[in-house]
Protein backbone atom coordinates (compact mmCIF):
# COMPACT_ATOMS: atom_id res chain seq x y z
CA UNK A 1 0.00 0.00 0.00
CA UNK A 2 1.60 3.60 -0.84
CA UNK A 3 1.72 5.96 2.12
CA UNK A 4 -0.65 8.66 2.18
CA UNK A 5 0.40 12.09 1.51
CA UNK A 6 2.50 13.75 5.17
CA UNK A 7 -0.15 15.48 7.64
CA UNK A 8 -0.04 19.10 7.10
CA UNK A 9 1.90 21.35 10.00
CA UNK A 10 -1.55 22.34 11.24
CA UNK A 11 -2.62 18.88 11.30
CA UNK A 12 0.44 17.84 13.04
CA UNK A 13 -0.21 20.66 15.65
CA UNK A 14 -3.76 19.13 16.55
CA UNK A 15 -2.08 15.73 16.90
CA UNK A 16 0.48 17.71 19.02
CA UNK A 17 -2.15 19.12 21.41
CA UNK A 18 -3.31 15.70 22.19
CA UNK A 19 0.28 14.29 23.35
CA UNK A 20 1.71 12.97 20.10
CA UNK A 21 5.34 12.99 20.73
CA UNK A 22 5.65 11.24 17.14
CA UNK A 23 3.83 14.41 15.78
CA UNK A 24 5.66 16.91 17.97
CA UNK A 25 8.93 15.53 16.50
CA UNK A 26 7.79 15.24 12.99
CA UNK A 27 6.61 19.01 12.75
CA UNK A 28 9.95 19.81 14.77
CA UNK A 29 11.93 17.88 11.94
CA UNK A 30 10.53 19.92 9.08
CA UNK A 31 10.82 23.39 10.51
CA UNK A 32 13.92 23.38 12.75
CA UNK A 33 16.27 23.67 10.23
CA UNK A 34 14.83 26.75 8.41
CA UNK A 35 13.99 28.31 11.38
CA UNK A 36 17.37 27.81 12.89
CA UNK A 37 18.96 29.39 9.67
CA UNK A 38 16.70 32.14 10.07
CA UNK A 39 17.50 33.06 13.27
CA UNK A 40 21.47 32.34 12.57
CA UNK A 41 21.59 35.15 9.68
CA UNK A 42 19.38 37.25 11.92
CA UNK A 43 21.39 37.41 15.48
CA UNK A 44 24.90 36.52 13.70
CA UNK A 45 25.62 33.53 16.79
CA UNK A 46 25.21 29.53 16.23
CA UNK A 47 24.56 30.04 20.39
CA UNK A 48 21.55 32.34 20.39
CA UNK A 49 20.10 30.46 17.24
CA UNK A 50 20.22 27.40 19.26
CA UNK A 51 18.67 28.81 22.17
CA UNK A 52 16.06 30.47 20.36
CA UNK A 53 15.33 27.63 18.00
CA UNK A 54 14.01 25.97 21.37
CA UNK A 55 12.48 28.88 22.33
CA UNK A 56 10.60 28.50 19.38
CA UNK A 57 9.59 24.94 19.54
CA UNK A 58 8.82 25.29 23.26
CA UNK A 59 6.15 28.05 22.39
CA UNK A 60 4.36 25.66 20.48
CA UNK A 61 3.96 23.91 23.51
CA UNK A 62 2.04 26.19 25.44
CA UNK A 63 -1.24 26.33 25.75
CA UNK A 64 -2.03 29.95 24.93
CA UNK A 65 0.47 29.94 21.95
CA UNK A 66 -1.58 32.11 19.91
CA UNK A 67 -1.60 30.47 16.50
CA UNK A 68 -4.53 31.33 14.27
CA UNK A 69 -4.80 29.17 11.48
CA UNK A 70 -6.83 31.75 9.97
CA UNK A 71 -4.33 33.95 9.65
CA UNK A 72 -1.77 32.14 7.88
CA UNK A 73 0.29 29.16 7.96
CA UNK A 74 2.27 27.43 10.94
CA UNK A 75 5.27 27.83 9.05
CA UNK A 76 4.62 32.14 8.71
CA UNK A 77 4.22 31.57 12.59
CA UNK A 78 7.01 30.08 13.88
CA UNK A 79 9.40 32.31 11.75
CA UNK A 80 7.46 35.39 13.59
CA UNK A 81 7.99 34.27 16.77
CA UNK A 82 11.50 33.44 15.52
CA UNK A 83 12.24 36.93 14.41
CA UNK A 84 10.33 38.85 17.73
CA UNK A 85 12.90 37.11 20.05
CA UNK A 86 15.53 38.07 17.35
CA UNK A 87 14.34 41.10 17.60
CA UNK A 88 14.34 40.92 21.73
CA UNK A 89 18.18 39.26 21.97
CA UNK A 90 19.11 42.06 20.15
CA UNK A 91 17.82 44.84 22.35
CA UNK A 92 19.27 42.78 25.25
CA UNK A 93 22.40 43.28 23.41
CA UNK A 94 23.41 39.68 23.53
CA UNK A 95 24.48 39.33 20.22
CA UNK A 96 25.26 41.58 17.09
CA UNK A 97 23.31 42.70 14.73
CA UNK A 98 25.61 41.83 12.01
CA UNK A 99 26.96 38.17 11.38
CA UNK A 100 30.12 36.98 11.76
CA UNK A 101 30.22 33.70 10.73
CA UNK A 102 33.86 32.97 10.22
CA UNK A 103 34.11 32.88 13.97
CA UNK A 104 34.43 29.22 15.31
CA UNK A 105 30.84 28.90 16.40
CA UNK A 106 29.87 28.90 12.90
CA UNK A 107 31.60 27.55 10.26
CA UNK A 108 31.12 28.95 7.40
CA UNK A 109 29.65 26.37 4.63
CA UNK A 110 31.54 25.21 1.60
CA UNK A 111 29.09 26.81 -1.04
CA UNK A 112 30.10 25.21 -4.38
CA UNK A 113 32.38 23.13 -5.97
CA UNK A 114 33.77 24.11 -9.42
CA UNK A 115 36.80 22.38 -11.40
CA UNK A 116 38.34 25.50 -13.01
CA UNK A 117 40.89 26.78 -9.73
CA UNK A 118 40.90 30.10 -10.90
CA UNK A 119 37.43 30.51 -11.90
CA UNK A 120 36.72 28.95 -8.50
CA UNK A 121 38.61 31.47 -6.37
CA UNK A 122 36.74 34.16 -7.95
CA UNK A 123 33.48 32.13 -8.01
CA UNK A 124 34.19 32.09 -4.26
CA UNK A 125 35.07 35.62 -3.54
CA UNK A 126 31.74 36.75 -5.94
CA UNK A 127 29.71 34.31 -3.57
CA UNK A 128 31.44 35.23 -0.32
CA UNK A 129 31.08 38.82 -1.44
CA UNK A 130 27.16 38.67 -2.11
CA UNK A 131 27.26 36.56 1.83
CA UNK A 132 28.73 39.55 2.95
CA UNK A 133 26.58 41.91 1.66
CA UNK A 134 23.69 40.05 2.88
CA UNK A 135 24.87 40.06 5.94
CA UNK A 136 25.30 44.21 6.46
CA UNK A 137 21.76 44.77 5.30
CA UNK A 138 19.69 46.64 7.73
CA UNK A 139 17.72 44.49 9.77
CA UNK A 140 14.72 45.15 8.19
CA UNK A 141 15.85 44.46 4.51
CA UNK A 142 18.03 41.40 5.75
CA UNK A 143 15.04 39.41 7.38
CA UNK A 144 13.06 39.59 3.92
CA UNK A 145 16.17 38.30 1.90
CA UNK A 146 16.96 35.86 4.14
CA UNK A 147 13.31 34.76 4.34
CA UNK A 148 12.11 35.21 0.34
CA UNK A 149 15.74 34.82 -1.12
CA UNK A 150 17.46 32.15 1.29
CA UNK A 151 14.66 30.34 2.61
CA UNK A 152 12.29 30.75 -0.09
CA UNK A 153 9.48 31.65 1.98
CA UNK A 154 6.08 33.17 -0.36
CA UNK A 155 5.52 36.65 0.28
CA UNK A 156 1.96 36.04 2.42
CA UNK A 157 4.33 33.79 4.78
CA UNK A 158 7.00 36.70 5.13
CA UNK A 159 4.25 39.18 5.31
CA UNK A 160 2.98 36.93 8.70
CA UNK A 161 6.58 36.09 9.44
CA UNK A 162 7.21 39.72 9.46
CA UNK A 163 3.88 41.49 10.67
CA UNK A 164 3.48 43.47 7.66
CA UNK A 165 1.35 43.43 3.99
CA UNK A 166 2.41 41.73 1.30
CA UNK A 167 3.19 44.88 -0.26
CA UNK A 168 5.48 45.94 1.99
CA UNK A 169 7.09 42.68 1.54
CA UNK A 170 7.84 43.79 -1.94
CA UNK A 171 8.82 46.64 -1.62
CA UNK A 172 11.52 45.61 0.90
CA UNK A 173 12.53 43.04 -1.41
CA UNK A 174 13.21 45.29 -3.96
CA UNK A 175 14.98 47.95 -1.93
CA UNK A 176 17.07 45.48 -0.20
CA UNK A 177 17.99 44.09 -3.48
CA UNK A 178 19.31 47.15 -4.77
CA UNK A 179 21.09 47.91 -1.85
CA UNK A 180 23.04 44.57 -2.45
CA UNK A 181 24.16 45.35 -5.95
CA UNK A 182 25.20 48.70 -4.94
CA UNK A 183 27.51 46.88 -2.36
CA UNK A 184 28.45 44.36 -4.38
CA UNK A 185 29.22 46.84 -7.78
CA UNK A 186 31.66 48.76 -4.95
CA UNK A 187 33.06 45.51 -3.65
CA UNK A 188 33.77 43.95 -7.32
CA UNK A 189 36.90 44.33 -8.87
CA UNK A 190 37.95 46.85 -12.25
CA UNK A 191 37.52 43.64 -14.33
CA UNK A 192 34.57 42.21 -13.19
CA UNK A 193 32.61 45.64 -13.57
CA UNK A 194 32.01 44.76 -17.15
CA UNK A 195 29.84 42.11 -16.75
CA UNK A 196 27.37 44.68 -14.98
CA UNK A 197 27.06 46.05 -18.51
CA UNK A 198 24.52 46.02 -20.80
CA UNK A 199 24.46 42.48 -22.37
CA UNK A 200 22.24 41.19 -24.51
CA UNK A 201 19.57 39.11 -22.61
CA UNK A 202 17.86 35.41 -23.78
CA UNK A 203 14.36 34.98 -22.94
CA UNK B 1 4.93 50.14 -21.54
CA UNK B 2 7.18 52.52 -19.12
CA UNK B 3 10.32 50.57 -17.12
CA UNK B 4 8.18 51.44 -13.76
CA UNK B 5 5.57 49.52 -15.41
CA UNK B 6 7.30 46.95 -17.37
CA UNK B 7 8.91 46.17 -13.27
CA UNK B 8 5.72 46.13 -11.39
CA UNK B 9 4.25 43.46 -13.89
CA UNK B 10 7.29 41.15 -12.95
CA UNK B 11 5.55 39.70 -10.39
CA UNK B 12 7.99 37.17 -9.23
CA UNK B 13 11.61 38.46 -8.83
CA UNK B 14 13.68 37.52 -11.74
CA UNK B 15 15.09 33.99 -11.77
CA UNK B 16 16.40 31.41 -14.13
CA UNK B 17 12.98 31.58 -15.62
CA UNK B 18 11.66 34.34 -17.16
CA UNK B 19 7.80 34.63 -18.16
CA UNK B 20 7.77 37.78 -20.21
CA UNK B 21 4.65 38.68 -22.09
CA UNK B 22 4.73 40.68 -25.82
CA UNK B 23 4.57 43.90 -24.65
CA UNK B 24 7.40 43.34 -21.69
CA UNK B 25 9.57 41.87 -24.39
CA UNK B 26 8.94 44.58 -26.82
CA UNK B 27 9.80 47.11 -23.63
CA UNK B 28 12.95 45.00 -23.64
CA UNK B 29 13.83 45.61 -27.14
CA UNK B 30 13.69 49.26 -26.90
CA UNK B 31 14.67 50.43 -23.10
CA UNK B 32 18.24 50.95 -22.80
CA UNK B 33 17.94 50.80 -19.46
CA UNK B 34 16.14 47.75 -18.48
CA UNK B 35 18.27 44.47 -20.15
CA UNK B 36 21.03 45.75 -18.03
CA UNK B 37 18.97 45.89 -14.91
CA UNK B 38 17.49 42.80 -15.55
CA UNK B 39 20.45 41.11 -16.04
CA UNK B 40 21.81 42.16 -12.86
CA UNK B 41 18.78 41.36 -11.55
CA UNK B 42 19.27 38.02 -12.48
CA UNK B 43 22.61 37.64 -11.82
CA UNK B 44 21.87 38.12 -8.11
CA UNK B 45 19.01 35.69 -7.68
CA UNK B 46 21.14 33.32 -9.37
CA UNK B 47 24.11 34.18 -6.46
CA UNK B 48 21.53 34.47 -4.01
CA UNK B 49 20.51 30.50 -4.92
CA UNK B 50 23.82 29.53 -4.57
CA UNK B 51 24.50 31.13 -1.36
CA UNK B 52 21.39 29.43 -0.15
CA UNK B 53 22.90 25.88 -1.43
CA UNK B 54 25.93 26.50 1.09
CA UNK B 55 23.26 27.14 4.08
CA UNK B 56 21.11 24.33 3.37
CA UNK B 57 22.86 21.71 5.77
CA UNK B 58 22.86 23.76 8.20
CA UNK B 59 20.85 22.82 10.78
CA UNK B 60 20.06 23.29 15.12
CA UNK B 61 22.52 20.32 17.27
CA UNK B 62 20.70 17.26 18.13
CA UNK B 63 21.16 18.36 21.73
CA UNK B 64 17.60 21.06 20.63
CA UNK B 65 16.02 18.19 20.09
CA UNK B 66 16.62 15.87 23.24
CA UNK B 67 15.78 19.36 25.00
CA UNK B 68 12.43 19.46 23.50
CA UNK B 69 11.56 16.10 23.79
CA UNK B 70 12.35 15.69 27.43
CA UNK B 71 9.86 19.78 27.73
CA UNK B 72 7.60 17.75 25.46
CA UNK B 73 7.53 14.47 27.82
CA UNK B 74 7.76 16.29 31.22
CA UNK B 75 4.47 18.51 29.62
CA UNK B 76 2.89 15.62 28.95
CA UNK B 77 3.53 12.78 31.81
CA UNK B 78 5.53 10.93 29.94
CA UNK B 79 8.84 9.22 31.24
CA UNK B 80 11.58 11.72 30.12
CA UNK B 81 14.56 9.71 28.58
CA UNK B 82 16.17 10.44 25.29
CA UNK B 83 17.12 6.91 23.20
CA UNK B 84 20.73 8.66 24.61
CA UNK B 85 20.18 8.38 28.29
CA UNK B 86 18.46 4.97 28.45
CA UNK B 87 21.23 3.14 27.94
CA UNK B 88 23.21 5.37 30.77
CA UNK B 89 20.22 4.81 33.06
CA UNK B 90 20.11 0.93 32.14
CA UNK B 91 23.74 0.48 33.19
CA UNK B 92 23.35 2.85 36.44
CA UNK B 93 20.66 0.59 38.04
CA UNK B 94 22.25 -2.44 37.24
CA UNK B 95 25.15 -1.35 38.87
CA UNK B 96 23.51 -0.16 41.74
CA UNK B 97 21.40 -3.03 42.00
CA UNK B 98 24.75 -4.80 41.85
CA UNK B 99 26.03 -3.24 45.31
CA UNK B 100 22.58 -3.20 47.20
CA UNK B 101 22.18 -7.09 46.71
CA UNK B 102 25.67 -7.06 47.80
CA UNK B 103 24.82 -4.89 50.67
CA UNK B 104 21.87 -6.67 51.89
CA UNK B 105 23.42 -10.41 51.81
CA UNK B 106 25.83 -9.20 53.85
CA UNK B 107 24.05 -7.06 56.37
CA UNK B 108 21.79 -10.78 56.18
CA UNK B 109 25.18 -12.27 56.79
CA UNK B 110 26.18 -9.92 60.13
CA UNK B 111 22.65 -11.10 61.84
CA UNK B 112 23.32 -14.31 62.70
CA UNK B 113 23.94 -17.59 60.92
CA UNK B 114 20.62 -18.59 59.75
CA UNK B 115 19.76 -22.30 58.84
CA UNK B 116 19.52 -23.51 55.47
CA UNK B 117 16.19 -21.99 54.04
CA UNK B 118 14.60 -23.27 51.28
CA UNK B 119 12.01 -20.53 50.92
CA UNK B 120 12.84 -17.96 53.38
CA UNK B 121 10.39 -15.36 55.05
CA UNK B 122 7.85 -16.36 52.22
CA UNK B 123 5.99 -18.40 54.89
CA UNK B 124 5.19 -15.33 56.57
CA UNK B 125 4.25 -13.02 53.90
CA UNK B 126 1.83 -15.82 52.29
CA UNK B 127 -1.27 -14.11 52.32
CA UNK B 128 0.22 -10.81 50.37
CA UNK B 129 -0.75 -11.18 46.98
CA UNK B 130 2.33 -9.00 45.82
CA UNK B 131 4.68 -11.62 46.96
CA UNK B 132 2.87 -14.40 46.44
CA UNK B 133 2.82 -13.18 43.05
CA UNK B 134 6.40 -13.05 43.15
CA UNK B 135 7.06 -16.01 44.08
CA UNK B 136 5.10 -17.54 41.04
CA UNK B 137 7.70 -15.93 39.01
CA UNK B 138 10.17 -17.63 40.68
CA UNK B 139 11.61 -14.34 42.64
CA UNK B 140 13.19 -14.58 46.53
CA UNK B 141 12.23 -11.71 48.38
CA UNK B 142 15.28 -10.76 50.09
CA UNK B 143 15.86 -10.18 53.59
CA UNK B 144 15.44 -7.00 54.99
CA UNK B 145 13.99 -5.73 52.04
CA UNK B 146 10.60 -3.87 52.16
CA UNK B 147 7.96 -5.60 51.29
CA UNK B 148 6.45 -4.31 47.63
CA UNK B 149 2.91 -2.36 48.28
CA UNK B 150 -0.45 -2.98 45.53
CA UNK B 151 1.08 0.20 43.98
CA UNK B 152 4.61 0.36 44.01
CA UNK B 153 6.03 0.55 40.38
CA UNK B 154 9.22 -2.12 40.36
CA UNK B 155 11.61 -2.46 37.34
CA UNK B 156 13.64 -5.47 36.97
CA UNK B 157 17.59 -5.27 36.10
CA UNK B 158 19.16 -8.29 34.66
CA UNK B 159 22.66 -8.84 36.41
CA UNK B 160 25.42 -11.52 37.41
CA UNK B 161 26.29 -12.25 40.66
CA UNK B 162 28.91 -14.60 42.36
CA UNK B 163 27.42 -17.83 42.79
CA UNK B 164 28.55 -17.20 46.41
CA UNK B 165 25.67 -15.51 47.03
CA UNK B 166 22.91 -18.08 46.34
CA UNK B 167 24.38 -19.74 49.29
CA UNK B 168 23.58 -16.68 51.29
CA UNK B 169 19.83 -16.71 50.40
CA UNK B 170 19.95 -20.55 51.54
CA UNK B 171 20.27 -22.76 48.60
CA UNK B 172 23.54 -25.10 48.67
CA UNK B 173 25.63 -24.91 46.21
CA UNK B 174 29.26 -26.66 45.82
CA UNK B 175 32.09 -24.96 47.20
CA UNK B 176 34.37 -24.94 44.74
CA UNK B 177 32.58 -22.94 42.41
CA UNK B 178 32.01 -20.00 44.44
CA UNK B 179 34.05 -17.83 42.11
CA UNK B 180 31.95 -18.09 39.04
CA UNK B 181 28.94 -16.45 38.32
CA UNK B 182 25.76 -16.69 37.31
CA UNK B 183 22.81 -14.35 36.33
CA UNK B 184 20.02 -13.02 38.07
CA UNK B 185 17.22 -10.95 37.87
CA UNK B 186 16.51 -8.48 40.51
CA UNK B 187 13.59 -6.38 40.97
CA UNK B 188 14.07 -2.82 42.84
CA UNK B 189 11.55 -0.40 43.76
CA UNK B 190 10.71 3.49 42.91
CA UNK B 191 13.49 3.87 45.50
CA UNK B 192 16.12 1.92 43.71
CA UNK B 193 16.26 -0.71 46.31
CA UNK B 194 16.35 -4.26 45.54
CA UNK B 195 13.73 -6.61 46.83
CA UNK B 196 13.57 -9.77 45.23
CA UNK B 197 16.15 -11.84 42.88
CA UNK B 198 15.84 -14.63 40.76
CA UNK B 199 18.47 -16.94 39.38
CA UNK B 200 18.06 -18.23 35.94
CA UNK B 201 20.69 -20.71 36.31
Amino acid sequence: MMPGPPDSDEELLLRIRSGDEEAFLGLYRRRQGAIYRFILHMSGSAAVAEDITQEVFLALLRSECGYDPARGTLSGYLFGIARKLVLRQVERGRSDVTLDMDSEEAPLPELAVIQDPLGDMAHRERLEALRRAVTTLPRRYREVVVLCDLEEVDYAEAALALNCPIGTVRSRLHRARALLLEKLNRERPAHAVSALKPARILI
Amino acid sequence: MSCQEFWKRLAKPPGAELDLDAEQRAHLAACPACPAHLARQRELAAGLRLVAEGFKSLKAPARVEEGLLRAFRAQNGLPVYTNRSRWTLAAGWAMAAALLLAAALFLTDLRQPAPPRSAPVLAELASDTELAAMEADGFIPLPNAERPGPNDELNMVRMEVPRSTIVELGFEVSADRDSDRVEADVLLGADGLARAVRFLE
